[in-house]
């Protein structure tokens, strides 16, 4: 045994040190490598019904992935456009809404976090997390009421002779971005207020004093100080809302399908799981590949970004 | 000087619509649910009543949901809070070239999409299953199981999480201590460690509890055939749109608020002793040993308040004849719909007779001119003309064949053909592409809607 | 039960770098024994090879003659007062003095009652059932020790205890510690950077740099017969004049310095003079060993001098003083006696000191200013 373990079971005791060390492992190797890794290999076998899963007939095959980019062979298009169409769609709306979610937090981060001081900024500040407790679906649902046909923003516009005639909002795909953007909003404003409120007052005192603009005290000291928070927020809200199921499910219109969608098509209506875990693994890779580059874009570290 | 109170007036615009934005949604779906419309809204506001709750409680569907929700969050609650805590204990432990990866991985679940996990999951104890050759209703293929196992893999990251912040506090000289005077490791755990861990073990499992009661993207691939509440809900929100789900949401939230500031007691407590220690050892302060939680109770107290208050409310509105207001609420529809209806039909025909004097007028007119009948313009009176022939047959004009397509709203002829047809058929669900709110067909058919639906809802 | 603490041969890396070197210590049982030395020389660490908190990479440790490898700290008759206390902020007063009686199993009215017996000694009677950040910084040393006394250890092993005390209280408990001590007679090691603290109460004083021991002995000794350059500039003031020795005789040692020829003590180690004509050496001399020469009286060693400043500090004068062809200011320290020093900023003069009261050493590595 080397000397790191003796150490660590002198440190731990036996008993303890086990039962962390095995804890440790199962999570880490049976709830999480492995059932990617067994995703992974599975991705590339062909479908077979499952109690020929793992023998002879069960054989490695790039199908799924052809399938991905080119659709059918007999196929008359020479591109799967539908699926890669969804998959694209998928990821320009999740960077959309970041967007427009980062847009919306950042003003009022900095609002709470240096204008609204002492108890009503604290107030506001604690009933930001309220619609955090409220289910992913249930808020969903609350923006298929709003934007229904009979629902509110279609009353009130009404009313207001913006529109006259209801304004189908879940066809046009509205409904479903206000609702994506909405769903994730949390974990875009508390990891910039964080970082914001971290920032010595003093250093935008300074800065006005000499005279800067308040955009450019913006653009040179806080938002350089609100970088990680930034980073964090985005890379979460990317993540969630590109492998977001719900809000499309309950929000999107009839022709629009989210990449999450077809995963779960061809698990559910099609039952080829084989198909279903190599387009889940296209998501992953994509995932994983936006947050590298947020890492390496914004130079930050995992530990900064997962918190 | 103005343009910085501009600036501020246009901030505080901005923040307030962002709570708005942020709340709004959520008020009316809660006010939805209070509605006895029988389809969530709150513009035409009917009857207060309570009855979507008593639809849900007779939701079994529901209901075995909820339970197995429950039974499968308290599963979660004690796989993921252990799993949480030794990775916690195991991040200061490993070596320090090892630790990025370690924590790479541990806390890649909170990144990695949920139905990535869920499927995961799925394949993997199913292959595991066939290695040990297990039959389809041992454990490898048991919803809960899946979900339970599926779930924890990212909520014990969460936990995690919770557990190394308040770590970073732990002064491992004292389990040196322990140790020193004579504790076993496993005494120095219980006795030393677990106390300081209190407070974050239930705000983890508070933690977990919650994340695995809302969790809808894994569970739908984990759960198989077990259905649990978000499965439930989703489908029941897909398929169709009735109150009853707001008034699930409503509970939700009452009870997650409930759960919630539970939570905050624990996190609020936490905080403060550490803001203590710090303050004592800063030698700011005596240490007081009756500590009060001024913030937090006056919101607790709220809370409590509003709740008191919904469920009195609740009482005495379902109590208090909704099915009379009801009634008359349908009544009231009806009669302004059909007073709606005369009125228009009144304005038609004095408009009709008005158009019979021009056509007089103009039918003179006309004789001199050799002009082609295809003339276009919306304004022309000639487009009108046949249309009101249509509707109108006693009228001599029906030369033309009238194929014009026509769609001014204001059009007076529109309105008096349809209401024509209500005449006619007042029951039939039309299928003209017309969608003023003026409409009186309109009305009237969701008038009708709504009362052969909330029918149907009192019967059962 | 009191016990001897035998440290042999004792090696500690952590990976490459060492923080103990080839430590040899031999505490007897019964006496205050402390560690001196500037910070990071590697003091808790070997108290922690002791406390058995970490194995020494090589060497042994013996506890009453008994080898403590593989013995973990909770099975070794130490007990530690840690660095910042460690005392557990959860429990109440008693129940932290009571804690190692507990995980033995000691009923709890038993708990109690010895619980208060040690706070009669640490003079705390009835403050058992307050909370501990409830103390004050005093208390809760004399707590923290009267936790570790209830573990009845062999040895009690004490990390800077004090060091977080203001001045008045700590020189307070340096008393209170040296009569508790007495009072239970078992073996003290104590560590500490205040020279104060160890040459007060220490029977003996082992002084570190960089992980090696440079000296054990008594109080005494470390002042006023350094072994080597570091003891001799860490422990106390001391000046001194680096030069070649030209001749040994006896147990005395003439070195001719830049500054002048000067005669000095040639300090044995090991039972062997260290030095021979020929060396480099250093000559130390004590500030208040050195006195104004006036001309009549007759001294080994004396300097010519300027000056350059004074510094009245109550109970003595302080004068600095540039050396002819000496790099450093050298300071005089001289009993207050309610004159004055009788040389003005500038003037001239000579110094000298008796040979007894210079120490000639080997050059060696000496303590930071
Ligand atoms: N676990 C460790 N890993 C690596 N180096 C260590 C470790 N513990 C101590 N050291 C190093 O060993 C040296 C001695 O440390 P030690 O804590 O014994 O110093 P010390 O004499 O007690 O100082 P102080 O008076 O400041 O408490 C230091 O340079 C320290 O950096
Ligand atoms: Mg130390």
């Amino acid at each position: 045994m080397s000397t790191y373990w003796k150490d660590y079971f002198r440190r731990n005791g036996m008993a303890l040190g086990l039962f962390v060390l095995l804890a440790v492992m199962v999570w880490m190797l049976v709830m999480i490598i492995l059932p990617q890794l067994y995703m992974l290999d599975f991705s590339f076998r062909t479908n077979v019904p499952p109690p020929q899963w793992g023998t002879d007939t069960h054989t490695y095959t790039l199908e799924h992935y052809r399938y991905l980019l080119y659709g059918n062979v007999n196929a008359t298009e020479s591109f799967n456009y539908l699926d890669l169409g969804v998959f694209g769609r998928t990821i320009i709306a999740a960077v959309f809404v970041t967007f427009i979610d980062l847009c919306l937090c950042y003003p009022v981060a900095y609002y709470l976090a240096h204008v609204a001081k002492g108890g009503w900024g604290r107030l506001m500040v604690m009933s930001l997390i309220v619609p955090f407790w409220v289910n992913e679906l249930l808020r969903a649902f609350a923006f298929k009421v709003m934007f229904g046909t009979g629902g509110v923003i279609n009353d009130a516009l009404m009313w207001l002779g913006i529109l006259d005639q209801p304004y189908d909002f879940i066809r046009e795909n509205v409904a479903l971005y206000s609702g994506l953007s909405y769903a994730y909003i949390l974990l875009m404003i508390f990891p910039i207020y964080n970082a914001v409120e971290s920032l010595d007052r003093n250093q935008i005192e300074a800065a006005r004093d000499m005279g800067a603009p308040w955009w450019r005290i913006h653009w040179r000291v806080v938002i350089p100080h609100a970088k990680p928070g930034i980073t964090s927020g985005s890379t979460m809200v990317f993540m969630l809302t590109a492998g977001a199921l719900a809000a499309p499910q309950i929000l999107g219109g009839p022709s629009s399908l989210w990449f999450t969608q077809l995963v779960y098509k061809w698990f559910n209506n099609s039952a080829n799981w084989a198909r279903g875990s190599a387009y889940a693994l296209v998501l992953l890779v994509a995932c994983i590949v936006f947050v590298l580059l947020m890492m390496r874009i914004f130079k930050v570290k995992l530990g900064e970004i997962a918190r | 000087m103005t343009s910085d109170r501009i600036r501020k007036f246009f901030v505080l615009f901005f923040v307030c619509g962002f709570f708005l934005y942020l709340f709004g949604p959520l008020i009316i779906m809660g006010l939805t649910a209070f509605n006895s419309s029988a389809f969530p809204r709150v513009a035409p506001w009917e009857c207060f009543t309570v009855e979507w709750f008593d639809v849900l409680s007779n939701d079994t569907r529901l209901l075995t949901g909820l339970r197995n929700s429950f039974l499968i969050g308290f599963g979660v609650v004690l796989f993921a809070v252990p799993l949480g805590l030794a990775g916690a204990l195991m991040l200061t432990q490993v070596r320090e070239r090892v630790r990025p990866w370690y924590y790479t991985i541990v806390i890649s679940p909170i990144l990695v999409p949920g139905v990535v996990l869920g499927i995961s999951t799925l394949l993997f104890w199913d292959r595991i299953g066939v290695m040990f050759g297990a039959s389809r209703d041992s454990l490898f293929y048991n919803g809960f199981f899946l979900t339970i196992i599926g779930q924890s893999t990212f909520i014990a990251a969460y936990t995690m999480l919770v557990f190394i912040s308040r770590l970073q506090r732990f002064d491992s000289a004292q389990e040196e201590a322990a140790l020193d005077l004579g504790a076993t490791h496993v005494q120095t755990f219980r006795k030393i460690l677990l106390p300081f861990l209190k407070p974050a073990i239930a705000s983890a499992a508070v933690l977990a509890f919650l994340a695995s009661f809302e969790n809808y993207n894994t569970t739908v691939f984990t759960a198989i055939s077990t259905s649990t509440l978000t499965t439930v809900l989703a489908s029941k929100v897909r398929y169709g749109i009735d109150p009853s789900i707001s008034a699930l949401a409503v509970s939700i939230v009452v009870l997650t608020v409930l759960g919630a500031a539970i939570h905050e007691v624990f996190k609020r407590r936490e905080e403060a002793e550490a803001r203590q220690a710090g303050l004592v050892a800063a030698g700011v302060m005596e240490r007081k040993s009756t500590q009060k939680q001024w913030f937090l109770e006056p919101a607790l107290i709220m809370i409590l308040l509003v709740f008191i208050a919904g469920l009195g409310t609740a009482f005495f509105a379902g109590t208090m004849g909704v099915e009379e207001c009801k009634v008359a609420v349908r009544e009231q529809k009806r009669i302004e719909t059909q007073k709606r209806i005369e009125e228009l039909q009144q304005r038609q025909q004095a408009e009709r007779a008005a158009q019979q004097a021009a056509e007089e007028a103009r039918r003179v007119e006309r004789s001199q001119r050799t002009g082609t009948e295809n003339f276009n313009s919306i304004f022309s009176s000639d487009n009108l003309q046949p249309q009101a022939g249509d509707t109108a047959p006693a009228t001599p004009q029906s030369e033309r064949a009238g194929t014009e397509n026509f769609n001014s709203i204001f059009d007076t002829q529109n309105l008096q053909q349809q209401s024509g047809q209500q005449e006619e058929a007042p029951a039939r669900t039309g299928t003209e592409n017309f969608n003023s709110i003026f409409d009186t067909q309109n009305l009237q058919q969701q008038s009708g809607q709504s009362e052969g639906q909330s029918g149907g809802q009192s019967g059962q | 039960m009191s016990a001897d603490v035998k440290l042999e041969d004792v090696w500690i890396r952590f990976g490459s770098f060492e923080a103990a070197k080839d430590v040899n210590i031999h505490i007897q049982e019964g006496e205050f024994f402390s560690f001196l030395g500037p910070s990071g020389c590697g003091k808790t660490t070997l108290l922690r090879a002791v406390s058995g908190f970490l194995e020494p990479s090589e060497g042994k440790v013996l506890i009453g003659g008994q080898d403590m490898a593989g013995i973990g700290p909770n099975k070794r008759p130490t007990a530690l007062i840690f660095q910042n206390l460690a005392l557990f902020p959860l429990m109440k007063v008693w129940e932290n003095i009571a804690f190692p009686l507990e995980v033995r199993g000691v009923g709890k009215a038993e708990r109690r009652k010895r619980a208060d017996e040690l706070l009669e000694l640490i003079a705390l009677p009835d403050q058992g059932d307050k909370m501990v950040n409830e103390l004050s910084g005093g208390q809760k040393q004399r707590v923290a020790i009267a936790r570790a006394l209830a573990a009845e250890p062999d040895v009690l092993l004490l990390d800077e205890p004090l060091s977080a005390l203001d001045l008045k209280l700590r020189q307070h408990m340096r008393t209170e510690l040296r009569a508790i001590q007495q009072r239970v007679g078992i073996t003290f090691i104590y560590i500490t950077h205040d020279q104060g603290e160890a040459l007060t109460m220490s029977d003996h004083v082992a002084v570190m740099s960089q992980g090696v021991i440079e000296q054990v002995a008594d109080g005494n000794t470390i002042y006023d017969s350094p072994q080597t350059a570091f003891v001799a500039s860490f422990v106390g003031e001391n000046n001194h004049f680096q030069g070649k020795v030209t001749a040994a005789d006896g147990d005395m040692v003439t070195v001719e310095t830049p500054s002048g020829v000067l005669r000095g003590r040639n300090i044995e180690r090991d039972g062997k003079p260290q030095l021979a004509a020929g060396d480099q050496a250093l000559v130390f001399i004590r500030p208040e060993s050195l006195r104004f020469v006036d001309g009549e009286k007759k001294r080994d060693n004396v300097l010519e001098a300027t000056v350059e400043r004074q510094e009245f500090e109550g109970n003595f004068w302080q004068v600095f003083l540039q050396v002819k062809d000496c790099p450093r200011v050298v300071s005089l320290s001289m009993v207050n006696d309610g004159s004055s020093v009788g040389h003005d900023v500038g003037a001239q003069v000579k110094i000298g000191c008796d040979a007894a009261h210079a120490v000639a050493l080997p050059v060696g590595q000496m303590a930071a200013e």
